[in-house]
């Protein structure tokens, strides 16, 4: 099993229409990663980020579109409190919830990913293997 | 419709405890306009449990299912088959559905996910409002379309208390309501006198049968010209 931590991001592809990069500097900064193009933010559900923490991911990380920019008007707005009721899920688990994060970009800026990709892979390695998720064992290990 | 709310992961959990292979089956009608027991909240409480169950070390297999009525035992047949190789299955339906699956289910057994709250509406998006106490005489002709039993706080049936203040019921006062709850009689009065028909206020109402409602034991409605 390997011991790097995987993070999966969620992008909205208005806020960040290409995710290579990001993968790369994840990968770059030792983590496993993989990317999702979502059309908004909106379209991601609770359920989705709990599956991901489940079945793959020690870290979920949604990139969305400001609060006022949203290509559907509330999307990015709604899908804040989505994603903060999916972590009280992870609270009543015992989980972090850091485990799912959320940064918004605006759409048509440059992006510094390199902090952002800094960001993403502190978090991920403080936060160590999720131990909720399936091939990760009952017990937390440390990433290498 | 029927809103519910879930039970706390942890008395799920306690429900099912020992059993390997869960089925987890909602209801996408009353509870899904809820968000308490619809697919969606199907596929986030078995993520939930799969991961809570791999901390206390142990690995379930959880399937998913969802059908329109739980209540309906036709709407079941989907559920059945897919409880088959079960060790239990946990319903996110109403009480009346959690008891239809388990009555179609003999040999496997059936917890329900979520506590039953009440009859009501959608009143705002993330609010629902208590508004039908099923009573079994119902006197909405009388009083606007507006439920004293169910929206009025003593569930009083000949105008408000002494407690209602500035249109809101004195209940306010004593817990916290956001929003605050309204006097059910003072939006009768409203109601009526919108419509010029507060002489309904002054119709003698005979006493009310309360032995329709949950005074005269177990309820049921039997239509001669429906049964087989």
């Amino acid at each position: 099993m390997s011991k790097k931590p995987e993070v999966v991001v969620l992008a909205c592809q208005q806020a960040l229409p290409e995710t290579g990069p990001l993968v790369e500097a994840l990968e770059g900064a030792g983590l496993r990663a993989r990317a999702v193009p979502e059309p908004c933010s909106s379209k991601i559900e609770a359920f989705h980020l709990l599956r991901l923490l489940a079945v793959e991911a020690d870290c979920v990380w949604v990139l969305a579109c400001p609060e006022d920019a949203c290509l559907l008007r509330e999307g990015s707005r709604r899908l804040g409190k989505r994603l903060e009721h999916a972590r009280e899920y992870l609270r009543e688990i015992g989980l972090e919830p850091e485990r799912l994060n959320l940064t918004r970009l605006s759409p048509g800026e440059p992006v510094d990913l390199t902090r952002l990709a800094t960001d993403m892979a502190d978090t991920a390695r403080t936060l160590g293997l999720n131990p909720g998720c399936r091939g990760r064992g009952p017990k937390k290990e440390q990433p290498q | 419709m029927i809103v519910g709310t879930r039970k706390p992961l942890a008395e799920i959990q306690g429900m099912v405890r020992g059993a390997r292979r869960l089925l987890l089956a909602g209801c996408d009608t009353c509870v899904a306009e809820c968000v308490a027991g619809g697919r969606k909240e199907v596929g986030e409480l078995a993520a939930a449990l799969m991961m809570a169950f791999r901390l206390s070390g142990q690995e379930v297999e959880i399937r998913e299912t969802s059908v329109d009525r739980q209540c309906i035992h036709e709407f079941l047949l989907e559920v059945v088959e897919a409880a088959a190789g079960a060790e239990a299955v946990i319903s996110l339906a109403c009480g009346a559905g959690v008891q239809a699956l388990a009555a179609r289910l003999p040999e496997t057994p059936v917890f329900p996910a979520l506590n039953t709250q009440f009859i009501g509406e959608t009143a705002e998006r993330g609010l629902w409002l208590e508004n039908c106490r099923g009573c079994g005489d119902c006197m909405l002709g009388l009083t606007g379309g507006i439920c004293p039993i169910s929206r009025c706080a003593k569930s009083l049936l000949n105008g408000p208390c002494g407690g209602a203040a500035g249109g809101l019921c004195e209940i306010n006062k004593a817990k916290k309501f956001d929003p605050e709850v309204p006097c059910a009689w003072l939006q009768i009065y409203d109601r009526l006198s919108a419509l010029g028909q507060l002489e309904r206020l002054l119709e003698l109402a005979p006493p009310k049968d309360w032995s329709q409602g949950e005074a005269g034991g177990p309820r049921r409605v039997l239509r001669p010209d429906q049964r087989p």
